[in-house]
């Protein structure tokens, strides 16, 4: 090895304790930049990947971002319904290769409520991938099974949440819950017949059940008052009715899927240009883009504090080591005395400090991908986050070496100060 | 020749002194005189202002900072009062130091002895150096023993003139004056001049020279 660096080594060897906690300090602060960078770009990949399979929602006019919103990740709440005959005119057109009705606004402890058909469970995917099932089925055709109305599947985080079995009855509420009256559909309980397998989607987080059973346990209420509260019209509640009679007149939203992607827009404008009522096709990606843009402040901030906590560790480091070098200048004197030049004195320090910074960049990468791969599980059940380990994005490396440039700027403050001090010092090691 | 600091009146004047080689020198003088000045513009850690100073041969003024640097590295022993050692070198380390640091002292250490470690045995022996503490740690060794390890250091690889500022001060009266005796011996083997500064006159008369500096004075 060169002797400079065997004695740099030996050197920060003795002062190893204090220079391990400079290099966490340094890989704390890279992880925290490295992994913010990571998370938006994985969050942004997955929520894309939310609903891959869904090449057109279809809703009432209005806000794009906002019928995205409550269709696909069930924020907020749809302000408008859209008609159930644009779901037929849809199904007619021959491009589209299936369509699913999506009705929103009952929840069950707060987990939303989608009543939908069965075709869900077999065209939706999920980051590329098909729903799978934990357990059961899925509910049943109503027009052949009159049961089929009180069945329900329920997503992976819901039925963990609440530990439920196959067979468990339970009570939805109507809305969001908390009016002032009794709300909930107790007059109607459900029975679950089907657990979904997890999918990192926010249909995790979904009660689905038939649009029949939906619509069902809707009939005789009237602006959201139930019926057993309409004490005039209290004399009778309504006999179950058939399937047929249980068609919605309303529908929140609609998915489709296409047979050929390439026809998204010709479809989209067809759609549009349904003559009943004003209905809105949004391409999910586009309408993700928008909603990206609103974000982007806070995405923005986040970067911007990783680069800032990074930058002032690097500087920690420069402040740290320049307080250590008054501790050094024995050492120092020792090598000018016995011939070394105080230009090699500066690179003497400078290999110590830049092999802090570069340990400790690397560190914090190799541990941010450590924690990428003990937290991937959580972040997909938990925030239907898909994180990847795997090489650096061309973003960190860029990110990484910008800090090594920084770190090297900074450790010029303590070989610099080295410099200085054998010049000073000259013959004269401080005597303490 | 004159030396003074930033902003300060000249700390010394010195006329002539003049050294032949081989032979040793004892500069005495109060604090505060210029001793610890003129050994740092000997060993060409300082630039000279004024006047000549010629050391083995070489104009110092005429020559770089570089070229002072490699001369003190290559031709120039120093000893301190203490503090010589490298804290986290072993002991033999430490006294090979020079020999990996200029490829010319490892090179007159092995015409001479073999090899660098030969000549660093040899030193140890002949400072009283027991050999068993090659591979110890510096901490374990006594004051006394830490100045006879950097003593073998500064004379490996034959150095021509051997820098020593206060290098008893931190022994006590009797192994000063064994200290002393063994250097300008060990030093005298390999026709190395000794440069030394000291408070203490007793050790003068161990010296060909004796040099009494006073600030300002002419000698």
């Amino acid at each position: 090895m060169n002797l400079w660096l065997s004695l740099a080594w030996h050197s920060a060897w003795s002062r190893r304790f204090a220079l391990v906690l400079v290099t966490v300090s340094v890989s704390v602060s890279v992880l925290i930049l490295l992994g913010v960078q990571q998370l938006r770009e994985d969050a942004k990949r997955s929520f894309s990947n939310a609903v891959s399979g869904v090449d057109l929602i279809v809703g009432p006019r209005g806000s794009a971002t906002e019928l995205m919103l409550y269709s696909v990740f069930q924020i907020g709440h749809p302000s408008k319904n859209m008609g159930i005959h644009g779901l037929a005119e849809i199904q007619r057109m021959p491009q589209v290769r299936w369509a699913v009705p999506i009705q929103l606004g009952d929840t069950y402890k707060g987990y939303p409520v989608m009543g939908t058909t069965s075709t869900l469970f077999t065209e939706f995917k999920s980051q590329g991938k098909s729903v799978e099932w934990g357990q059961g089925r899925a509910f049943g055709n109503p027009f052949e099974d009159p049961e089929a109305v009180t069945e329900v599947v329920l997503g992976a985080e819901v039925a963990g949440h609440f530990a439920h079995k196959m067979g468990d009855k339970l009570i939805l509420t109507h809305g969001a819950g908390g009016g002032p009256e009794d709300t909930d559909h107790d007059d109607h309980p459900l029975v679950v017949v089907g657990i979904l397998k997890a999918t990192g989607a926010p249909i995790d987080r979904s009660v689905l059940m038939n649009l029949e059973g939906f619509e069902s346990m809707h009939q005789g209420w009237g602006m959201g008052i139930s019926p057993k509260a309409l004490k005039s019209a209290a004399a009778s509640l309504p006999e179950p009715a058939s399937a047929k009679e249980l068609q919605p007149v309303n529908l929140s939203a609609v998915w489709v899927g296409l047979h050929n992607r390439a026809d998204v827009f010709s479809v989209k404008r067809k759609i549009e240009s349904l003559s009943r009522d004003p209905l809105m096709a949004i391409l999910p990606g586009v309408a993700l883009d928008e909603l990206w843009q609103v974000v982007k402040i806070v995405e923005n901030s986040m970067v911007v504090i990783g680069a800032m906590v990074s930058v002032s560790a690097m500087l920690s480091v420069a402040a740290v080591l320049l307080v250590a070098m008054s501790g050094r200048r024995k050492e120092l004197a020792i090598l000018r005395a016995m011939g070394a030049a105080p230009r090699a004195l500066m690179g003497f320090v400078l290999i110590e400090s830049v092999m802090v910074c570069f340990i400790g960049i690397v560190m914090g990468y190799v541990i941010s991908q450590f924690l990428i791969v003990f937290s991937q599980d959580m972040l997909r059940t938990g925030y239907g986050v898909v994180v990847q380990p795997g090489l650096p994005s061309s973003q960190s490396l860029f990110s990484m070496g910008a800090l090594f440039v920084v770190s090297v700027l900074a450790s010029l403050l303590p070989a610099w100060r080295a410099y200085s001090l054998s010049l000073i010092d000259g013959l004269h090691p401080p005597s303490v | 020749m004159t030396h003074a600091w930033a902003n300060q009146p000249p700390l010394f004047f010195i006329d002539k002194l003049e050294l032949p080689q081989g032979k040793h020198l004892f500069i005495q003088g109060p604090s505060g005189c210029g001793k610890s000045t003129l050994l740092s513009l000997l060993s060409g850690v300082l630039q000279v202002q004024s006047g000549v100073c010629e050391v083995l041969g070489q104009d110092m003024s005429k020559l770089g900072s570089v070229q002072r640097d490699a001369l003190r590295g290559e031709k120039i022993g120093v000893i301190f009062q203490q503090f010589n050692l490298l804290t986290y070198l072993n002991v033999a380390s430490n006294a090979l130091l020079p020999t990996r640091l200029f490829p010319s002292r490892a090179a007159a250490a092995t015409l001479e002895w073999g090899s660098p470690m030969n000549q660093a045995n040899s030193l140890a022996s002949a400072l009283g150096l027991n050999k068993n503490l090659w591979q110890q740690s510096v901490h374990t060794l006594s004051v006394g023993q830490q100045q006879r390890v950097a003593a073998v250091r500064a004379l490996m690889g034959a150095p021509q003139l051997l820098i020593a500022d206060e290098p008893t001060s931190a022994l006590d009266e009797s192994n000063q004056l064994e200290f002393i005796d063994l250097l300008l011996k060990t030093a005298e083997r390999q026709q190395a001049s000794v440069v030394m500064v000291s408070h203490n006159p007793r050790l003068a008369n161990r010296f060909d020279q004796v040099f009494h500096m006073t600030s300002g004075v002419t000698v």
